[in-house]
């Protein structure tokens, strides 16, 4: 066994004790919300349906009210002129929020709104997210940030992280992505080659850029200390937890996040930056991932979690693949109970040679060696 | 005592053992007569060679223009670098080809499949099958999945 896998399974085991599990009293349900009267004529019949964001549904049995919530994550734009195949799936998945019936309280949308940081992009983005009239919160993806470190995208959508607190559950938005170390200065990077580097998932250079740093940890300290164990919904880009390193599928102080988080028995993490289904379970909070609208990715060579079942392969011909509806069902005793439901085959393989995980049994990877210093 | 019924054939099986066995060695001797011992210099420079194309195999796959230009291909016309859904040439798979390959209802090779996601996926231009841009791309996805357990035709 690798160095790599000795060392996360004694964390797992330190942050796992027997029988600790999030709290039974909080029931999610997650669908893919699906909305055909939006896609007639020629449209539809090109492109047919095609999921496009998660729903969040959230019931608290000790009585409090229930409500939706959605999410829209990682729409890669590029410009217009360059890709359209992007705009489409944003704008269609923006008119499903937006059609939504009942509406959802409100939309996150979880980072990587732009491929490239470029500001044509990200006011493309703004100018498509004018379709969703309900409130709307915002986390930045690396894609968002590393060409003008983060200026156009906090100056048009704010600066994280931010909490609020709504029918009793307190919702936490992270700023995971904007810590990299610095590669550029020393190399005499321009701001398009820094940014080319941290939008390239297998780079080299970009290094264990995902992380929440000193400050942002205490700042997540005190915010969940003054909540107390209630239900608390923390949105990051990337996961909060160690799954793979070389591809910023983690924080890298994902240690310290679960020393604070371990006193609260209510807590989920919702992500992006993955583009695949997941579920986890760390101490006691649970963590959710979610689909892109661009592309799916493929599931790491290793430390995909044990409670995760995996997506099916997708068609690398067939660009609304890889998404869709399903039913997770994570815990015997109905406690957690996570449904994806998405477009056009089931989420998951019936079997392995269809499995986006098993299917890779046979793989062993090696990183890239075009970009090392 | 071999009887005469069968001496003549047996007589004729030795020679010809002897001729087939003396081409033999000496088209050893002649192998062997081109075949120097390798010098660490020698192995260096061929490997040397290989990791190149790894190297420009790895620009192209990630979406690198200038070595696309030099190369006098398009690999990409959305903007979509390979490694946008294959990162570390992940699900490239180029240890289960020859294989039939579903989208193409073909038995293909791994460079039919390359030109494939060029030609559907990333709407570029298919290139030469023989070319250094396809050797370089087929380096580097082998050489990423060199320690991957070959397993040819499985789906």
């Amino acid at each position: 066994m690798s160095e790599h896998k000795l060392l996360q399974r004694e964390v797992v085991k330190t942050l796992n004790p027997e029988g600790d599990r999030p709290d039974p009293s909080t029931i999610i349900t997650r669908r893919t919300f699906l909305n055909r009267s939006l896609m007639g004529g020629a449209g539809l019949a090109a492109a047919g349906l095609f999921p496009t964001m998660s729903t969040i549904e959230m019931a608290f049995a000790q009585g409090g009210p229930s409500f939706k919530f959605a999410w829209v994550s990682d729409t890669h734009l590029y410009p217009k002129e360059v890709n359209t195949r992007f705009v489409d799936k944003t704008v269609r998945a923006f008119k499903e929020v937006q059609a939504m019936n009942p509406p959802a309280d409100f939309m996150i949308f979880g980072g990587d709104l732009a491929q490239l940081g470029d500001p044509v992009e990200i006011r493309l983005g703004a100018e498509l997210l004018k379709e969703v009239k309900i409130k709307k919160v915002f986390i930045p993806g690396e894609h968002d940030w590393y060409l003008d470190m983060g200026k156009t995208w906090n100056n048009t959508f704010g600066a994280s992280p931010w909490f609020f607190d709504h029918k009793g559950v307190r919702f936490i938005g992270l700023d995971t992505v904007s810590r990299a170390d610095d590669f550029w200065t020393s190399r005499k990077m321009s701001a398009v080659d820094r940014m080319g580097h941290m939008a390239t998932l297998d780079g080299t250079l970009g290094g264990a850029w995902a992380g929440l740093g000193a400050e942002q940890l205490k700042w997540l300290s005190d915010t969940m200390a003054s909540w107390g164990d209630k239900p608390t919904v923390i949105f990051s880009h990337n996961p909060l937890y160690e799954y793979y390193p070389n591809w910023n599928f983690w924080v890298r102080d994902w240690r310290a996040v679960h020393e604070i988080l371990k006193p609260y028995s209510k807590v989920t993490n919702i992500h992006g930056h993955t583009h695949q289904v997941l579920y986890n379970e760390v101490g006691k909070m649970r963590s959710i991932g979610m689909l892109a609208t661009s592309w799916p990715w493929p599931y790491a060579p290793e430390g995909v979690p044990i409670l995760t079942k995996a997506m099916v392969r997708a068609d690398p011909g067939d660009p609304f693949d890889g998404v869709g509806w399903a039913t997770h069902s994570v815990s015997p005793t109905g406690r957690v109970e996570n449904e994806y439901k998405m477009w056009r085959k089931d989420i998951f393989a019936s079997a392995a040679v269809d499995d986006g995980t098993a299917d890779n049994r046979n793989q062993i990877l090696t990183p890239r060696i075009a970009d090392r210093p | 005592m071999i009887s005469k019924k069968y001496s003549f054939p047996l007589a004729t099986l030795a020679v010809a053992v002897v001729a087939v066995a003396a081409v033999f060695v000496t088209d050893i001797q002649e192998a062997s007569a081109h075949k120097e011992k390798h010098t660490a210099d020698q192995m260096k420079a061929f490997d040397e060679v290989f990791m190149e194309e790894v190297r420009i195999g790895d620009l192209l796959f990630h979406g690198d223009g200038a070595t696309e230009k030099k190369l006098k291909v398009k690999l990409s016309k959305t903007a979509m670098a390979c490694a946008m859904c294959h990162p570390y040439a992940s699900d490239t798979h180029p240890h289960e080809f020859p294989k039939f390959q579903e989208q193409m209802n073909e038995f293909v090779p791994l460079r039919d499949m390359i030109n494939w996601c060029i030609e559907k996926p990333n709407e570029g231009e298919k290139i030469d099958p023989n070319g250094r841009a396809m050797k370089a791309l087929e380096a580097y996805i082998t050489w990423s999945n060199k320690n991957s357990k070959l397993d040819p035709g499985r789906h």
